[in-house]
């Protein structure tokens, strides 16, 4: 397919910068959907999603269309969504529910594991080798499927570690984010808010640790709100929208106390015990639900978990205080979907939703005042990356600074940490090394 | 409120909406939000049939607070996204008045509408429904509530960098 040899592909990332082609280069972007995207475990969808047999949510891997399906047995499983016969997808994009999925083409059968269960005037294959039960014919499965508290995440590739191994520390933020409700179980809310992206897909990921863009990025929001706070009566409380927006003009010395953390496989996270979320005010009845599941001790510890983004690297970003998720769904080298999904704490009062809602119509919604500054910066990125005038692309900002605490790398929070760590696992999923 | 609200003429309503947008169209916040009401609500949701914008997410829910921190922040210099010019063309036709209340001097209006609009070197196409909640003031109306169903609320879409 493409003739980058491992040499080339480590003379683009040095300890301090990658290069340009990174970002830019079409074959580039080839070879990752092959070598990252086709590895890596990548979220797929939540269990929530098909909550019952027959349930099933169709979706994309990289460029590969698949579909999470809810058995007949009750269990989840990942099946690629094309025909085992002409090749057709056999399901559109979305959820839905179904006894079994029929082919709209010729009306071949499968049941909801994706075998094959019937094909019409089926006498015309006597003695030609077809054998419904030959799974050459059925709709393949993903080399490995699994959960973790119900986030269903599949790997094209038989050959790597299982999922708990990929997913490591990063695993406590799914942790945290199911055992914020009082039942020890999240949901998905209703639909996503989808956005396209000018941008290479990297670029969004690496922006979710960079802590030196909020207070320049989004400034003018937090202008803006705080001109209306100030004609607000003395003493009045700030509306919730102002106490959503403010941390984002937070300090860089604010950011750097945040710490961020660098996990293998190019997972990581900010925060940890603050982050831009955990100053809210507390929402009347939620912190008593916690008590009375949990008790007070072990509520009050799940609460000081705070982390601001963690990256699954390459595909999934989650707050576990918020409970919304973000998607990447790569498209083209300069073209990226995400997706932001949201989370109803089971058992919590339906307020805690309400402000997971709210924190994303302000932040993360095409039509806020934050995310289409940040999708304007990535996409004057990718247009002047192609400049010829320069090759590289600096993030050695706190190199030299980190500090090891087991299989993690921390350091202060304005670092550039993560992004190196990013582009160690991207050299070794895209030379074939062990991340 | 009148007490001699009668029912409106749907030619004044027509009037009244094509002036909302062409505040839109010609960029000015300040022009348009005083067509709203102290409590007004301007909804775009982000699912068809969506009936909730507080437990389900939308592209756009703004009360009055927010109409105002985005006419602020509207063009603001420190903001990337603004920094490009945005022009929009608004269509409304079908329009059609839903109901009145000649007590209270309200009125639901529904309209179809195509917005044509140009930013970041592309023309973008938006079509969908309007439903405006008005209200009688004077001898003139107030938007309440302006719900905007585009038709690709559920789509994948770029950034919104202007009301429709």
């Amino acid at each position: 397919m493409t003739h980058y040899s491992a040499e080339h592909l480590r003379s683009l990332v040095e300890p301090h910068r990658v290069h340009r082609d990174v970002y830019i280069d079409p074959r580039i972007f080839d070879l990752e959907m092959e070598r990252i995207w086709g590895r890596a475990w990548i979220y797929v969808g939540h269990e929530s999603q098909v909550p019952n047999p027959g349930d099933y949510y169709a979706t994309t891997i990289g460029r590969e269309p698949v579909v999470m399906t809810r058995g007949r047995d009750g269990r989840v499983h990942v099946i690629y969504n094309r025909c085992g016969h002409k090749g057709a997808k056999v399901l559109s994009e979305g959820c839905g529910h179904a006894k079994g999925f029929r082919c709209p083409y010729h009306g071949w059968t499968y049941n909801l594991d994706g075998t094959l269960q019937g094909v019409p005037a089926k006498a015309g294959y006597d003695g030609t080798g077809f054998d419904m039960k030959d799974p050459q014919f059925h709709m393949q499965k993903v080399a490995q499927a699994d959960s973790y508290r119900g986030f269903v995440f599949a790997c094209l590739s038989p050959d790597t570690v299982d999922l708990k191994t990929f997913l490591g520390d990063a695993a406590a933020t799914l942790d945290n984010m199911a055992d914020r409700s009082p039942e020890g179980e999240v949901e998905v809310a209703g639909g996503p808010l989808r956005y396209v992206h000018d941008n290479n897909w990297k670029m969004f990921v690496e922006n979710l640790n960079d802590a030196m863009h909020p207070m320049v990025a989004h400034s003018s929001v937090g202008q803006a709100t705080k001109r209306l706070a100030a004609k607000l009566p003395k003493g009045a409380p700030y509306p919730r929208e102002a106490e959503i927006i403010f941390p984002f003009n937070s300090s860089y010395q604010f950011f750097d106390e945040m710490g961020v953390t660098a996990l293998p496989y190019g997972h990581g996270y900010m925060g940890g015990r603050m982050s831009i979320h955990s100053s809210y005010s507390d929402i009347p009845g939620y912190f008593e639900s916690m008590c009375k599941a949990y008790g007070e001790e072990k509520a009050k510890e799940i609460l000081s978990q705070n982390r601001h983004n963690t990256i699954f690297y390459p595909s999934f970003t989650a707050k576990d205080a918020i409970q919304a998720v973000r998607v990447v769904r790569p498209i083209a080298v300069d073209k990226t979907i995400i997706e932001t999904w949201h989370f109803r704490l089971k058992g919590a009062p339906e307020e805690m939703l309400k402000r997971t809602i709210l924190y994303s119509r302000l932040i993360n919604s095409n039509a806020s005042m934050v995310g289409p500054d940040d999708w304007d910066c990535y996409a004057r990125m990718q247009e002047a990356l192609k400049s010829n005038s320069m090759e590289w692309v600096d993030m050695r900002r706190g190199i030299g600074k980190e500090e090891q605490d087991n299989q993690a790398l921390r350091s202060f929070g304005t670092s550039d940490l993560s992004f190196r760590n990013q582009y160690r696992a991207w050299l070794s999923y895209m030379t074939g090394e062990a991340a | 409120m009148t007490e001699t609200a009668v029912k409106p003429d749907i030619r004044e309503i027509e009037e009244f909406l094509y002036r909302e947008a062409d505040f839109l169209d010609r960029g000015d916040l300040d022009g348009w939000i005083e067509l709203y009401t102290e409590d007004a609500s301007y909804w775009m949701p982000a699912s068809p049939e969506q009936t909730d914008p507080f437990t389900h997410i939308s592209l756009f829910y703004d009360d009055r607070l927010l109409m105002e921190i985005r006419r602020i922040n509207f063009g603001h210099e420190y903001a990337a996204s603004m920094a490009h010019p945005v022009r929009s063309t608004h269509i409304i036709g079908n329009v059609r008045l839903q109901s009145f209340d000649a007590a209270t001097g309200e009125a639901r209006v529904t309209s179809n509408f195509h917005v044509a609009m140009y930013y970041r070197g592309e023309q973008t196409l938006y079509a969908g429904r309007y439903t405006h909640d008005l209200v009688r003031q004077g001898n003139d109306w107030k938007i309440r509530h302006k719900r905007v169903d585009i038709l690709t609320c559920d789509a994948p879409l770029k950034s919104i960098i202007i009301y429709l």
